[in-house]
């Protein structure tokens, strides 16, 4: 670098140079994209105002954790009101609000600032864009789905007196914990973004977004309740009632009685498998729409 | 100063079409080395569509193209390591800062995390982007923004960097610099340029190598001094009696055509430069000048008929 003289003075030029390091290539790509989509989900790097609603909606999903703890300190583990298998039930609509204020951000603001010719001219597919987004946005809600859970279980386990004992007992839900939380932010992530990357429009993503987990919801039980042995398939298409059996087939529960999973009386495997196949719609229909999009 | 390339883009019988009617490209056929190169057309000619396909943004209906020895498609991802875009559009995110967003562009073209911010400020200061650069894009003039914008281009070290139309929306002061940065970006540190543009004097100024299509097909590709080359035409201007000097030169059996204070007059051969120097001096006129016409970039977009009605008339 040359010092260099001009009207203004003696500045240094830092401007300008040739690149000789190293390229990462398209793996490193995706990454970048993955960490950059996972910290705009809570508005990291972005002004105030875009991190305030995530995180308070992040932080109402750990409250039932931290009450169930507050409990167990003071009734030294006697009463469990938030138990694993009952956790999702209990933030189902916190989860629901995350999805419908986040996914729009996820996928809809590239659209909007048409950003996507600059990412799709760079070292990644179509495909790769749309992995990076689904994968981001399932990571960020098990921040919601099993980040509390995780606290509840080590909360737990440090309240009792004989932690040995309290983990030879409970070692083994922790893949069951695991498995639900990730089934959760799988299909949510996966039905969100499908919904919300069909629009650059936030509000209408937002709104259809919610809709599709709250106005599900007492449909389905209207026609589980109302109608015979075939209508109750009709829970199947509530997320919420989806995901709640999915959680109880996990944990080997059976339903609550007089609740519209009780009620409908599928088996309990089916759950899981449509959870599953939901996810892989989802994410088919992302995949479908960049590859698609005008760029 | 292009080390390790031999052909910047070749694209081969390289067609588009939207639905049955619409046809962008017609069989495209194109070879260009690396340097500095405008690409001009009238609005839909084709030239956003064709820098769209050699970036993977649009696949061809037919035909292949490459970009730098490979594939736009096959090879696309290997490729855009080396590619830079700005497009005609705005595309910045309004909610994060010039670096963030800059930072990120960067990582996504390859780059590891901290060559990628090193390569950021860099990058920015040569725009000439400074402090505002930690401020929120959605503040920023059209000017700040097209700065971010090559910024975001150039930021990976491309090979080879293609603007669309990159002094959009800008006053003539910032359309000075922005042709300024990237003549400088292409002729200092070597970057192949293509610059797609209507605006002729802008090619003028910043483009070394020419390509013209019309309609989706290439009318001419050449060096921009074919373009502008000597005409056989003389402009001549006289102090005195400019009709009456006319008269004469007719007289002597040249072609003579008034063109306000200019007298154009027809190179036969090399005696015309006498023969109009001895008729001054014979009339007593002075002579203010005597000059060869240079094509200017415009006559490239004159119908055919009219400019050969011209040369047919002098």
């Amino acid at each position: 670098m040359q010092p260099q003289s001009d009207a203004t003075g003696s500045i240094y030029d830092l401007g300008y140079r040739r690149y000789d390091g190293v390229r990462l290539g398209r793996q490193h790509a995706v990454i970048a994209l993955y960490l950059y989509t996972l910290r705009g989900a809570f508005g990291l790097g972005r002004r105030t105002s875009s991190k305030i609603i995530p995180v308070i909606i992040t932080v109402i999903a750990f409250i039932p954790a931290l009450v169930q703890l507050g409990i167990a300190a003071v009734a030294s583990g006697v009463v469990e009101i938030f138990a694993p298998e009952n956790y999702f039930g209990y933030v189902q609509v916190t989860v629901a609000l995350f999805c419908a204020a986040v996914a729009p951000e996820i996928v809809g603001r590239d659209q909007r600032a048409r950003t996507l010719s600059l990412y799709f001219s760079r070292a990644l597919r179509r495909s790769d864009y749309a992995f990076a987004k689904l994968t981001a946005f399932t990571t960020a809600l098990l921040l919601l789905t099993l980040a509390p859970q995780a606290v509840l279980f080590v909360g737990n386990t440090l309240a009792t007196k004989d932690t040995g004992a309290f983990l030879r007992d409970n070692w083994s839900e922790v893949p069951r914990i695991v498995s639900s939380g990730l089934l959760i932010a799988a299909l949510m992530a996966s039905v969100s973004l499908a919904i919300a990357c069909q629009t650059p429009r936030r509000s209408y993503a937002t709104v259809a977004v919610i809709a599709l987990f709250l106005v599900t919801t007492p449909l389905a039980a209207i026609f589980v309740r109302e109608t015979g042995s075939w209508g109750h398939y009709a829970i199947l298409l509530s997320p919420f009632d989806l995901l709640n059996g999915t959680t109880l087939a996990v944990f080997d529960i059976v339903p609550d009685p007089d609740t519209s999973l009780e009620i409908a009386d599928l088996p309990a495997w089916l759950y899981p498998v449509v959870t599953a196949g939901y996810t892989i719609v989802g994410a088919g229909l992302v995949l479908r729409r960049y590859a698609r999009i005008a760029a | 100063m292009y080390a390790g390339f031999v052909a910047l883009l070749a694209t081969r019988d390289l067609t588009k079409r939207y639905g049955a009617h619409v046809t962008a490209l017609d069989g495209l056929n194109l070879e260009l080395e690396p340097g500095i190169i405008g690409l001009v057309g009238a609005n839909g000619a084709g030239k956003s569509t064709l820098i769209k396909i050699l970036l993977g943004l649009l696949p061809p209906t037919s035909g292949s193209a490459t970009v730098l020895d490979l594939d736009v498609d096959r090879q696309g991802p290997e490729l855009r390591q080396f590619v830079g875009y700005m497009p005609e559009h705005d595309c910045l995110p309004g909610d994060v800062s010039a670096t963030e967003f800059v930072a990120h562009m960067a990582q996504v073209n390859g780059l590891p995390r901290s060559a990628a911010r090193e390569r950021t400020a860099e990058t920015l200061r040569h725009v000439g982007l400074f402090e505002e650069r930690y401020r929120e894009i959605r503040g920023y003039s059209t000017g700040m923004k097209q700065r971010v914008k090559l910024a975001q281009a150039l930021v990976h070290d491309p090979r080879v960097m293609f603007l669309d139309e990159p002094t959009n929306g800008l006053d003539p002061a910032g359309r000075d610099e922005m042709l300024d940065l990237v003549r400088r970006t292409g002729t200092e540190f070597g970057i192949a340029i293509v610059m797609a543009s209507h605006l002729l004097g802008e090619i003028e100024r910043v483009c070394e190598h020419l390509v013209v299509i019309d309609g989706g097909r290439l009318l001419r590709s050449a060096p921009i001094g074919d373009f502008t080359g000597q005409t056989q035409v003389l402009a001549v201007e006289v102090e005195g009696d400019a009709a009456v000097f006319s008269r004469r030169l007719e007289a002597l059996g040249l072609r003579v055509k008034a063109e306000g204070r200019l007298i154009l007059v027809g190179i036969q051969d090399g005696g015309v430069f006498d023969q109009i120097r001895d008729t001054a001096v014979d009339l007593g006129v002075g002579l203010v000048r005597l000059e060869q016409r240079r094509q200017n970039l415009e006559d490239l977009f004159r119908p055919a008929v009219e400019e050969g009605a011209d040369a047919a008339a002098v």
